[in-house]
């Protein structure tokens, strides 16, 4: 049946090369093409988002645990890497990826406890463990400046602004690769089968014998280290922490918004999504000031998002463009379906009135599903 | 594998398992030979699922122990039950429905270490050994497609083939023949009898009489939650209780 042969497939792995490359082109030479520094801290304020949501698609796209809690990973990865260099008199760098090394070892109990509950109880759990956060950090003023805040020095006080900004635009690209490569590792690797089995059917996986607990719990924590590796960057870049920013259910919630958005299916749909929501939430601050309209439009857009592309733009994207060519996955489904029905009807003539398809016994009786 | 034919494989002692009051498996003890076809037969609501969810570490017993060829398995997590050898089909077909027929077999293979995890997925033997199953179901023509665009029969198919792929010894099957036609009534069965012969044991719960009559070796009969009676098929089929059970309910 796979009439889409080789060529189809061999042009989509091209496109995708270009895609990528011409990309990584754009990123490489946004700064030199940025027309001033405020353009720059737009492109990294986009590339902290992005980051973050890839960070938290480890979780939500493989294993369909959606998370409204990792903004709390992202502030301890701050805080952790502010007080390290200020208390701990450690070098900037150092701190920050001793800060995340500390976020994973917390991560461990933490996604002990979280993903023994599955769906709405798991998002439940996500969103106490930053309303828990928020109260320690601001109560614990002595420690962590409280609502005072934490200034964290700059790594490179020689630097001038522009330099500095420069220097941060890099090292976000940087880790947006990092964390790039980490998923599409796991996406094409064994235990990325597993634990896309759990997003499908976390019992039937087990049953297969993926111990998927286990992958829960080690794919929680790989997404928290990121999460607060982005979290502890962007201290250092921004130098100012405010426990009411690090630790609200906004910034979790922009994450899981940019992720569905793109797509959690794909490698590029966090990335994509902050974007476009990371450009949108710049724009309105610019064009609205300080006002909430953004809460309204970041809403909507989830809104839009649910009901109408459920899967992301990506698949809505290159599902249309698919149609078009008459090639992909599309196709693909057609023809399976036409067999189908052909298969179908080659049975439907001898089926015994007492075997039904839908599951009903003939008594009426429909089965429960255990 | 004949050399420990007639062995004991799953065996049951008092397993219990109430759910708000109503005794879904009342103390059942029972024990099922290696190398056969048994099957598992009782009215509705008499306890066979729930005694598959049981043995296979999917729900807790309240009390009761499971073992498995002599192994204490009652404590241990699904995914060691299966380990272990026993491999199920759920009553109504679960598939993974969103991956591919193949990748829905994939899942089920066991890398051999921390390491092998971060292999790719669709190594060729692995992906030969999924297409071996799948050409024996008879669906290895749809390898790719979406694994909910399959019919029903097609899924039923589909789960049997991920079942085998995790090379079970023992393989609980909840209604087989549910929903299906009996063209593929008949190709399941045939595919029963070739896997028992090859060496795996099976374990069927299945409301259809005539599957259960020509298939198995050995019949266990549940009412409310324990065994009434069990036997070869022959003695089964006239057994008073067993017809009281079936009719009197
Ligand atoms: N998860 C559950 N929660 C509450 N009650 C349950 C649950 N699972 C099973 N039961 C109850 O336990 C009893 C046994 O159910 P079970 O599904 O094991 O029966 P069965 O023999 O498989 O029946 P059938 O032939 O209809 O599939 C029933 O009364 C059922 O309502
Ligand atoms: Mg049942």
């Amino acid at each position: 049946m796979p009439r889409d042969s080789e060529r189809p497939r061999h042009t989509g792995r091209l496109l995708r090369l270009g895609a990528l490359l011409a990309g990584i082109a754009v990123a490489l030479s946004f700064p030199s093409m940025a027309p001033s520094p405020y353009e720059l801290t737009v492109g990294i304020a986009i590339l902290n988002f992005a980051v973050l949501s890839t960070s938290w698609n480890f979780v939500g796209g493989f294993t369909g645990y959606i998370s409204l809690g990792h903004g709390a990973f992202a502030g301890l990865g701050a805080y952790a890497t502010g007080l390290l260099v200020t208390k701990g008199e450690l070098p900037s760098f150092v701190a920050l990826f001793v800060s995340a090394a500390l976020v994973a070892v917390l991560a461990i109990p933490v996604g002990y406890a979280a993903l023994r509950v599955r769906g709405a109880s798991f998002v439940i759990v996500s969103i106490a463990l930053v309303l828990i956060m928020l109260l320690v950090f601001q109560s614990w003023a002595s420690f962590t400046g409280g609502s005072r805040g934490l200034v964290v020095p700059r790594p490179f006080p020689g630097k001038l602004r522009s330099e500095h900004h420069e220097i941060f635009y890099f090292l976000f690209l940087g880790l947006l690769a990092l964390a790039l490569l980490a998923w599409w590792i796991i996406d094409r690797s064994r235990f990325g089968m597993g634990l896309k089995a759990i997003r499908e059917d976390e019992d039937k996986a087990q049953s297969l014998g993926t111990p998927t607990y286990t992958y829960k719990l080690v794919v929680f924590v790989v997404s928290a280290a990121f999460t607060a590796l982005a979290g502890g960057l962007y201290g250092l870049w921004f130098g100012d922490l405010d426990p009411v920013f690090q630790f609200s259910i906004l910034s979790g919630a922009y994450m899981v918004l940019m992720a569905l958005l793109g797509g959690v299916r794909h490698l590029y749909g966090p990335l994509l999504g902050a974007v476009v929501v990371g450009y949108g939430l710049e724009y309105s601050k610019l064009e609205y000031g300080d006002t909430p309209l953004h809460l309204v439009f970041a809403g909507l857009l989830l809104g839009v998002v649910v009901m109408f592309m459920p899967d992301g733009v990506i698949p809505a994207v290159t599902g249309l463009v698919a149609r078009v060519l008459g090639t992909g996955e599309t196709s693909i489904r057609e023809v399976t379906a036409a067999e189908l029905r052909d298969e179908r009807d080659e049975r439907e003539a001898d089926v015994r009135p007492d075997h039904r398809p839908d599951g009903k016994r003939p008594d009426g009786k429909r089965e429960v599903r255990q | 594998m004949s050399a420990d034919e007639g062995e004991q494989s799953l065996a049951t002692v008092g397993l219990t398992k109430t759910f708000g009051g109503v005794a879904a498996l009342d103390g059942a003890t029972v024990s099922f030979r290696h190398g056969r076809v048994n099957a598992l037969i009782g009215p509705n609501g008499s306890g066979k699922t729930t005694f598959f969810n049981c043995v296979t570490g999917m729900i807790r017993p309240d009390a009761g122990r499971t073992t498995y060829r002599g192994r204490d398995i009652t404590a241990r997590p699904p995914h060691r039950i299966a380990r272990a050898g026993i491999g199920r089909s759920f009553q109504l077909c679960r598939v993974f429905p969103r991956m591919t027929v193949l990748d829905n077999l994939l899942v089920a293979v066991r890398p051999p270490n921390l390491l092998a995890q971060l292999a790719g997925a669709r190594k060729r033997e692995e992906t030969e050994r999924a297409r071996y199953w799948l050409t024996r179901m008879g669906i290895d023509h749809l390898e790719r497609a979406e694994a909910r665009n399959l019919s029903w029969g097609q899924q039923k198919l589909l789960e049997l083939a991920g079942v085998l792929m995790s090379e079970p010894e023992l393989i609980l099957l909840d209604e087989p023949a549910g929903g299906v036609n009996p063209a593929l009534i008949d190709r399941i069965c045939d595919l029963v009898r070739e896997l028992n012969a090859e060496g795996r044991t099976f374990l069927i719960v299945e409301h259809n009489m005539d599957l259960v009559m020509s298939l198995s070796d050995h019949v266990v009969v549940f009412d409310r939650g324990r065994p009434i009676a069990e036997g070869p098929p022959s003695v089964i089929q006239s057994d008073e209780r067993v017809l009281e059970a079936y009719l009197g309910v």
